[in-house]
């Protein structure tokens, strides 16, 4: 391979050059861009758990209260016992778990949506610390609640005002901003999960539809190794059984619709057809450059240029080529994905994480975390790209070279 | 193969199909001797003049180069025996219009190992033989038809071949340029000893040579 004989060759024959480069950087930049977005899609649905600390979320669904008064379950929510809390703790994978107690309170004057939680657990609805606008959050040991601040504005509840949930009273101690909090599992009150299990166990309509015990939950908020998240989700459901709701990034995948978001065969299909239409691309105008060549290289091959010496140039032309159009396809990528970024898209919540009784005002809207997509391009992607890049260019130059140079230089040369 | 025997070619023929351009041929070449095929166009010269450099194998015969017999030699063999001891002029010139004069003059020399310096010191010295040394930066476009074949020349010579095979290398010039390259060829065979084959389809030229062969319908008729 000769240096000065390639730069010579791409520097002058511009057209040819940047017709390659071209061609093949718009196979490359649709690889990339395909790959980004997907990426994208699935560290979006990874939001709204990641937002409370968690990979996945249980809950058990049950039966729909028959008397709509005190404290009751949500159907979507009821017991999950001590014990098989306990079973899913033990599961290969699980780094940690986080319960909370969802109940709905209907007092004589008032429907309440009660959130107990755990006040240091890192991985759950404590997370709300951050999304206290007024007050403070609440103490160990004391019997205080959170106050959603839109439903305080609503019903003119204060700070240190004193409130009533299932003829319990609770000092108001701070106002916590639902629309900065993660969308699953938000409630009007948030209360010391202890008080939320009292409330629970003291209830006789919650008894009846399923029978609570302290230290029962009724939400697991649960960190697991990325890898293994699918077959704990199938795993925990042998556990809870067949009314088991486990939510994980995929479930949200999947709710999100898109293409991108449905499969990974879709994006896999994609990137091959973006392999394969750079390949043909790069192929085609480089069979169409050599073939232009085809005198110069009987040329060549007359004044002593062995089919090696003719490949090995003409597969360093075409990775040098190939790389270049690498390079261009990751810049027109970036940009692409730059754009991309700004794009919006709402993950919606599914109501049974999120359960407002529908007959409240809004109950029946669909909770949507919007976001910007995050459309990135990963170091290991560009680093593929550049690298299927230069394999496209060894391949394509290596093919074509072999079979020009079996060219015989007197074919060539005779039709002068 | 008698000592001074630089090139012999025996009883060759090259069929296409059915077609036989070349029909028995047998003829030598001496060290240092300025031979001309002649003959008028379609008649097989260049097709000899293949056989005998070694860019084609003929279908029938033997050619023997400086001692080596090259039929039987593989592609690349053949390559290699070229960038060492044979020389070509094109009547197209031939140069690779990317490359600047000097390059095109190094080009068989890319394969070698050797430094850029040594190439372009090789190439210089003989555009400079040529009369080019001002030219050696500029690509083919912006040479005139004599510059180019005076390129095409060093580029044979930048070998040291023991033997130069021109294919109507006038045929493209007009004639005070034509008659200048020819001054040139006559030069390398008795100055520099170089043993030239050309051919040509004009009987003016062949007089310049030291033996003159023509050809008809692929055969030597004299």
């Amino acid at each position: 391979m000769n240096l000065r004989y390639m730069t010579r060759e791409l520097y002058y024959q511009k057209r040819r050059t940047l017709t390659s480069i071209l061609g093949l950087s718009i196979g490359i930049a649709l690889l990339i861009i395909l790959n980004s977005l997907s990426l994208a899609y699935r560290q979006a649905a990874h939001v709204p758990l990641q937002e409370i600390g968690a990979d996945i979320t249980v809950q058990r669904s049950g039966d729909v209260p028959k008397d709509l008064t005190g404290a009751v379950f949500p159907c979507s929510a009821v017991t999950i016992r001590k014990e098989e809390v306990e079973k899913i703790q033990k599961l290969p994978g699980v780094r940690g778990i986080g319960t909370g107690l969802l109940l709905w309170v209907f007092d004589p004057n008032r429907a309440w949506i009660v959130l107990g939680i755990e006040k240091e657990n890192s991985i759950g609805p404590s997370l709300l610390r951050s999304s206290i606008t007024e007050g403070r959050f609440l103490e160990d040991g004391k019997p205080e609640a959170l106050v959603e601040q839109a439903y305080a504005r609503q019903f003119g509840i204060k700070l240190n005002d004193t409130i009533s949930v299932a003829d319990k009273k609770f000092p108001v101690v701070g106002y916590v901003d639902a629309s900065r909090a993660a969308k699953i599992a938000i409630a009007n009150v948030y209360l010391p999960l202890k008080e939320a299990e009292e409330l629970a166990a003291s209830s006789k309509e919650l008894q009846s539809v399923s029978p609570y015990a302290p230290g029962d939950v009724n939400l697991l908020f649960i960190k697991a190794d990325q890898e293994k998240i699918t077959g704990l989700a199938s795993e925990m459901k042998g556990i809870l059984g067949n009314k088991a709701a486990v939510a994980t990034p995929d479930s949200f995948l999947k709710l999100l619709g898109s293409l991108f978001a449905l499969s990974d065969k879709f994006t896999l299909a994609a990137s091959l057809i973006a392999i394969i239409v750079a390949v043909l691309i790069a192929f085609k105008t480089m069979a169409g450059n050599i073939a232009e060549r085809a005198r110069e290289i009987g040329v060549l091959k007359a004044v002593g240029w062995t089919n090696r010496n003719v490949v090995s140039q003409l597969m360093s032309e075409s990775v040098i080529q190939c790389f270049l159009a690498g390079i261009l396809g990751l810049l027109i990528a970036l940009v692409a994905s730059f754009g991309l970024s700004f794009m919006k898209v709402n993950i919606p919540i599914p109501w049974e994480m999120s359960p407002t009784p529908h007959f409240l005002p809004g109950g029946g809207d669909q909770i949507f975390k919007t976001l910007q997509l995050p459309v990135h391009v990963p170091w290991t992607l560009a680093s593929f790209a550049i690298l299927l890049s230069i394999i496209i260019g060894g391949m394509t130059g290596g093919l074509l070279g072999r079979h020009i140079s079996k060219i015989k230089p007197s074919e060539v040369l005779r039709h002068e | 193969m008698s000592k001074s025997m630089i090139l012999s070619g025996t009883d060759l023929s090259k069929k296409y199909g059915n077609l036989e351009v070349v029909k028995g041929v047998s003829l030598a070449v001496d060290a240092g001797e300025f031979v001309c095929l002649v003959g008028k166009s379609g008649c097989g010269k260049t097709t000899l003049l293949s056989l005998l450099s070694g860019l084609e194998k003929p279908s029938h015969g033997k050619v023997n180069l400086d001692g080596r017999e090259i039929t039987a030699s593989s592609e690349d063999e053949l390559a290699l025996f070229r960038r060492e001891n044979v020389g070509f002029i094109f009547q197209s010139f031939n140069l690779i219009p990317t490359l600047s004069a000097w390059e095109n003059v190094a080009l068989p020399l890319f394969p070698l190992k050797m430094t850029s310096e040594e190439r372009r010191r090789r190439a210089t010295e003989l555009l400079g033989k040529m009369e080019l040394g001002h030219r050696s930066e500029h690509l083919p476009s912006a040479l005139s038809g004599g510059e180019k074949q005076r390129v095409a020349i060093a580029r044979a010579l930048v070998n040291n071949p023991k033997i130069i095979f021109a294919d109507e290398p006038i045929g493209n010039l007009d004639s005070t340029t034509g008659d200048a390259i020819m001054g040139i060829l006559n030069r390398l065979h008795t100055e520099e000893g170089v043993a030239i084959l050309m051919v040509t389809h004009e009987d003016e030229l062949a007089k310049t040579a030291n033996r003159l062969i023509r050809m008809k319908d692929g055969e030597i008729m004299s």
